[in-house]
Order: C-alpha cells, then sequence, then structure tokens
C-alpha cells in the first residue's frame, strides 16, 4: 500500500504537469484539437488525485492534512478542482495555464517532501479539525486562484498599455471579466477563511494545551484574512479599482506564501502534528 | 469549355479608371442584352467598386477579348483604355478566377466577406434577365459553394482587418460588455459615422457625437440615435465617457494631456479608453502614461489590422486547394455535357438497328419465340455497349481534360455516323 500511494505521488507529479504543459501550449499555440482534451487530462489528473487521497486516508487512518506537505497536495487538488469548476461554468478556457502552475508547484512540494511513516496526533482524527483544516486549504486555493487572475489582468494590462497584441491579448478574457473573478475569488476565500478561523479559535484552545492567541501560525492568517477583508471594503466602496486592485491581490497571496512557508518551516508552531 | 472573359481590377487599374468603368445595376440591364444580341450566349458581369468582371460563353468563334473590352468601352463611352489595364481569362483559367473572386482571395482586403453577396447578386441579376443558362447555373452554385467553404473550413475571414474593426477588438478587451458603457466619437465625417455604426452594432448604452459643424453633428446623431456634445465644451465632460474615439481632420491636437489627467482623476481610477484614429492625431499621445487610460492612434491599429492580413494571406493556399476541388467537380460535369448526348445517340443507333432487326421477323415467328430473339438482342446490344459507354463516362469525368473527352466524343460521333443521322442525312 506504502509503494502504491508513493508511485501514484509520482504519477500525480507527472500528470500535472503533462496537464500544465498541455494548457500552456493551447495557451500559445490556440490548437483545436486541444480545446477539449487538456479538459480531458485535467480530469484524469484530479481523477487521480482523489483516488491517492483518499488510498491516503485509509491507510493513515485519518484526513491527510497533518503535515504541510499533504496540506500542499490538498492544496493543488483544490486549486485544480476549483477552477475545473470554473471553467465548466463559465467556459473561459484560456486562463488554465496561470492557475494550473500553482497546482503543479504544490504538487511538486508534496511529491518531493511528502512523508508516508509519521506518527500523528490523535486530535487529529475529529471533526472540528477536519472542517478548519479544509476550509483553511479551500480559503487559500481560492486566494491562489485570485491571485492568478491578478497576475493574468497586469499581463494584458501591460500588453494593452503597449499595444503589444501578443497571445496574452488574444486568448486572455477582457479586463473586466478578469477583474470580475479576481474578486469572486477573493470573496469565496475570505468567507472560507473566515470559518476556519472561527473553527480554530473555538475548538483549538481546548484540544491543544499548548494553544497560544500568539502562535505564528494565527497570527498570520490572522494578517492575511486582514488583507483581504480590507481589500474587500476597498473594492466594493470603488476605492481600487483595475491595475491597483490586482496589485493588491497579487501582494496580499506572494504574502499569504511567505507567510505559511516561514511559519511552517523555520518558525516553532503548535499547528505542525506531525511530531 | 468556352469560357471567355475580362476583368479590370484593383490590380490591374488605378480606382479612377475602374470607377470609368464601373456598371451600376440599370446599366447592366442595359448592357446584358446588348451581349446577349453580339457577344455572348449566356454570362455574367460583376462590377463593384474594385472590379468589373464579365464572363459568358461566346456565341461564336469570331468573339475575343478584344471584342467584349470594346463592347465595355463602347457602352461606358470611354476612350483611352488600353489592353494592359484588363485581364483575360479563357476556358480553366476563366473558372479558375470567377472561384478566386468569389473565395475573396483576389479581393482587395483578403477575405472581405462581402465579395460573396456580391457574387450572388451578380449571378441572380443575370439570371433574372434570362442570361444565365445551365453552364452559368452550374458556375453559379460552384462559386456559392466556395464562399461558404473558404469561410467554414479555413480563416481567411477571420481577424480585424479594418481599422475600426480593430479599435473595436482592443475595446473588447477591455470592456466585457458596451451596454452599460458610454462612448463619445469626436467627428462625424466618413470615419467617425463608421464608428458610430461599430459601436452601435455592439450595443454601446450611450453614444454621443461632437463636431466643429454641429448640424452634421445632428444629422448623424439621428441617424445612429445618439446625443450630441457641444465641440467647444468637450473638455467639460470627457469624464462621462468610457470609450472615446476621434476623427476629425484638426490640424492641433484637440485633446490635451491635462484635460485627460483631469478626466481620469474625476473618474477615480475607472477605465477608459481613447481611440485616437485621425490623421494627424487628435490626441496628445502622452495620455497613454496615465493610470487606467488606453490610448490606440492608426499606427497602434494598423498593427493588428496587418497581423490579420497576413494571418489570412497565409490561408490562401488553403483557399486555392477548396477551388481546386470545386473546379474538378465542376470540369467532370461540364465534360459530361459533351458526351452525355454522345453515348445517347450511341445508344439509340444500336438500339434502332436493333428494332430494324427483330421487326423483319415480326410475323415470321410466334409470339414467345419473338419474345425470346427480342429479349436476347437486348442482352447482346446490352453487352456490346457496357464497355463503350464506361470508358466515355470515365473519360468525361475523370480529370479537367475537356479536349480529350471530346476527341473520344467526337471519334464515336464520325466511326457511327451519329451527326449524319441527327440531321436526317441518312
Amino acid at each position: 500500500m506504502l509503494q502504491v500511494m508513493q508511485i501514484m505521488s509520482y504519477w500525480l507529479l507527472l500528470l500535472y504537469f503533462i496537464t500544465f504543459a498541455v494548457y500552456s501550449y493551447d495557451f500559445f499555440a490556440d490548437k483545436k484539437f486541444l480545446h477539449n482534451a487538456k479538459r480531458l487530462f485535467l480530469f484524469v489528473t484530479l481523477l487521480l488525485h482523489a483516488i491517492y487521497l483518499v488510498e491516503r486516508t485509509i491507510f493513515l487512518g485519518h484526513l491527510p492534512i497533518v503535515t504541510q506537505f499533504e496540506i500542499f497536495s490538498l492544496l493543488a487538488f483544490a486549486i485544480g478542482f476549483t477552477y475545473f469548476m470554473l471553467e465548466l461554468l463559465t467556459d473561459i478556457r484560456g486562463t488554465g495555464a496561470f492557475i494550473l502552475i500553482f497546482s503543479f508547484i504544490f504538487q511538486t512540494q508534496a511529491t518531493l517532501f511528502i512523508k508516508d511513516d509519521y506518527l500523528a496526533n490523535t486530535l487529529l482524527q475529529n471533526y472540528p479539525l477536519g472542517t478548519h483544516v479544509i476550509t483553511a486549504i479551500l480559503g487559500f486555493s481560492a486566494i491562489s486562484i485570485a491571485s492568478a487572475y491578478a497576475l493574468m489582468y497586469l499581463l494584458l494590462y501591460k500588453n494593452i498599455k503597449t499595444n503589444k497584441f501578443s497571445t496574452i491579448f488574444k486568448r486572455l478574457p477582457n479586463l473586466e471579466i478578469l477583474e470580475l473573478l479576481n474578486f469572486y475569488a477573493i470573496i469565496i476565500g475570505f468567507v472560507l477563511l473566515t470559518i476556519a478561523i472561527v473553527i480554530g479559535f473555538t475548538w483549538l484552545p481546548s484540544a491543544f494545551p499548548t494553544f497560544s492567541y500568539w502562535d505564528p501560525k494565527i497570527i498570520a492568517t490572522l494578517i492575511v484574512w486582514l488583507i483581504y477583508g480590507v481589500e474587500i471594503i476597498l473594492k466594493s466602496r470603488k476605492n481600487i479599482i483595475g491595475q491597483r486592485f490586482a496589485k493588491f491581490s497579487l501582494y496580499g497571496f506572494i504574502f499569504s506564501i511567505l507567510s505559511l512557508l516561514f511559519t511552517s518551516t523555520i518558525l516553532n508552531s503548535f499547528h505542525d502534528f506531525a511530531n | 469549355m468556352d469560357i471567355l472573359g475580362i476583368s479590370i481590377n484593383h490590380k490591374t487599374a488605378s480606382i479612377a479608371l475602374r470607377e470609368t468603368l464601373h456598371l451600376s445595376v440599370d446599366e447592366i440591364k442595359e448592357f446584358i442584352p446588348i451581349l446577349k444580341e453580339n457577344v455572348f450566349s449566356e454570362g455574367f458581369i460583376l462590377s463593384t467598386c474594385n472590379r468589373t468582371e464579365i464572363f459568358g460563353i461566346p456565341k461564336h468563334d469570331n468573339v475575343t477579348y478584344k471584342s467584349i473590352q470594346n463592347c465595355l468601352l463602347k457602352f461606358k463611352h470611354v476612350e483611352g483604355l488600353s489592353s494592359e489595364h484588363f485581364l483575360n481569362y479563357f476556358s480553366c483559367s476563366a473558372v479558375k478566377h470567377i472561384l478566386e473572386v468569389a473565395s475573396s482571395i483576389d479581393s482587395l482586403i483578403v477575405g472581405d466577406g462581402q465579395i460573396h453577396g456580391q457574387v450572388k447578386d451578380a449571378f441572380h441579376l443575370s439570371n433574372e434577365l434570362d442570361f444565365s443558362n445551365t453552364i452559368f447555373h452550374k458556375l453559379y452554385e460552384t462559386s456559392v459553394r466556395v464562399g461558404k467553404r473558404s469561410i467554414s473550413e479555413t480563416l481567411i475571414g477571420q481577424g480585424a482587418v479594418t481599422v475600426s474593426f480593430a479599435a473595436i477588438k482592443v475595446l473588447e478587451k477591455i470592456f466585457s460588455s458596451f451596454e452599460s458603457k458610454s462612448a463619445l466619437v469626436i467627428g462625424a465625417g466618413e470615419t467617425g459615422a463608421l464608428a458610430t455604426v461599430h459601436l452601435k452594432e455592439k450595443g454601446i448604452g450611450k453614444l454621443s457625437i461632437a463636431n466643429r459643424t454641429l448640424s452634421k453633428a445632428e444629422s448623424l446623431a439621428k441617424k445612429v440615435g445618439g446625443s450630441v456634445i457641444d465641440f467647444n465644451l468637450l473638455s467639460n465632460s470627457l469624464e462621462e465617457f468610457d470609450i472615446i474615439v476621434s476623427a476629425t481632420s484638426s490640424d492641433n491636437y484637440i485633446i490635451e494631456y491635462e484635460e485627460v489627467k483631469l478626466m481620469m482623476k474625476k473618474r477615480k481610477g475607472a477605465l477608459a479608453c481613447i481611440m485616437d484614429i485621425a490623421v494627424p492625431r487628435d490626441v496628445n499621445p502622452k495620455v497613454a502614461k496615465l493610470d487606467g487610460m488606453f490610448y490606440n492612434d492608426i499606427d497602434s491599429l494598423n498593427v493588428i489590422v496587418n497581423e490579420n492580413l497576413q494571418k489570412r494571406k497565409r490561408e490562401i493556399p488553403e483557399v486555392n486547394k477548396i477551388i481546386m476541388e470545386e473546379m474538378t467537380t465542376f470540369f467532370k460535369w461540364s465534360n459530361t455535357l459533351d458526351v452525355v448526348p454522345t453515348i445517347k445517340d450511341f445508344r439509340d443507333f444500336f438500339e434502332e438497328i436493333r428494332l430494324d432487326e427483330i421487326g423483319k421477323i415480326r410475323h415470321k415467328v410466334h409470339d414467345y419465340e419473338f419474345e425470346k430473339v427480342d429479349n436476347m438482342t437486348k442482352r447482346i446490344i446490352g453487352r456490346i455497349l457496357h464497355y463503350p459507354t464506361k470508358n466515355l463516362k470515365r473519360l468525361s469525368e475523370t480529370g479537367t481534360d475537356y479536349e480529350t473527352a471530346k476527341k473520344y466524343s467526337d471519334i464515336v460521333r464520325e466511326l457511327f455516323n451519329l451527326d449524319k443521322r441527327n440531321n436526317g442525312k441518312e
């Protein structure tokens, strides 16, 4: 079982790479035959990833949400799945490469560094923790997608501004749509992070004797939550629009990724359940 | 096939010369009876701003390119035009040229869809005036098919190839919908009018027009259902517009950097776009530096136009493939036109002999015996004529070698005296 899981992990990495490559190739080459085929690649990748997560849950006896690399794998899945649903609902197919690159990066980290044999805290096998972690992961997925739209916005903005009319100009949806998708993704991310934080504050103090409100992960997450909260208010009041809004989203995402990496690797936190 | 034709178009003559030979619908209606009387048994005339094409089946051997040209020049009372301004076509090349025109690869703007309708109209007019018969009916069907296939099977009609349309394409990359947007068109000349039409077609929410001559602005506004803005007070209302199209003939800037800066300040960062399609430019290009402001002049829009034109030109080989396929089908069909009567006469000839011979024994044998002989002779004739018929059909249907098919048809007619029989000489 362990060996199968390891093989599947490498297969997942390969599939994410192929899917990302196919989406990128279609973005630049605009081949008709890839318009539907690329979606099939993504579907197969997500299906295998779902099987992998179920298998891992059965093997470990708890949800694979304990180490940061398990969370990275879940993030890769959540981003891919969210994008897949968005593509199905909106039929905007030109943005996949910009979003699936995140899935590929997260899954690369997960495949290379994930541990399959560790002792997990028994507290992790309960319902509130699962909800807390899954909402947090989905929230981070949403803000990752928002940042991808923000990046697309800035690239297209620059293209039109400089009269380049490159592939970016031809293949991306228009600026207003990208701004709207960015905003929606941020709202979804903010709501999910709010749920994760509320559950965390109500459940974690009673579950962990070492719980502290000054835990670096909690502070970092609160800052991320605040950044996006402020962004939503400013956007709703039309204080920031267009390029500034896109930059705000991108900076928020960069901060959230850096803080996640920093608090997971350098600082000590009671959130590291693998030990 | 004896299709003969002449063409004067953008490749051979200047617009001034083309204009002198342009035929209006009324003139075509007047000219076709003249052609019918002296030149062609059937044919068609296509006359647009970029070309005049006259094609037909000559009534007799004396009809030459020169006689068609002279006929046209005489009709239009034009002198001083030489043969070098005309392109001449015969047989295969004539059909190929008609199909190239119909596919729009011969147009001034390659892939210009307007030509499809113009070719259709020309054939319809010809039909209406009883100038179109079997061959030109078929040629009409083939031309329409080539036009449709070129559009659906290739990218010949893709992409914006006019500055106004390219401007719309840029706007579509900025705004998701035109319905909630407001546009100002400065200049009520031809370019300005075209811009209003494009914006209206895209469903612009609010359209305003400003022009130095107020009456012109009012007239255009009335035509497109827009409002009028006082040209002298333009800077006061710039911030109201998401899209500004400027196409005046002014020698100086009519919108300055400071005015646009103030406009963007009032818009609080909301995106806006200025399409400066005037030469010389109407808007200070420095405005492009302002955050949230997209500025395009005619040069930047021409980048899109030229790129799309190049793309369309790259599709020409694909369209040529379609033309070749359709030409093959057309000539297969046309070759059978000569062979089919030969096959019929040939079979009739044998049938007559058979009937003549069995008629001689009609009253000498019993009915059942006669029936047997009748069936037997039918089978014999059928078997004798099977290969000659099949081979004649094959010769006519394979390839576009009209001459070979005709040669075989003539040999059969000569060997079996088919023409003399038809003329009642034997």
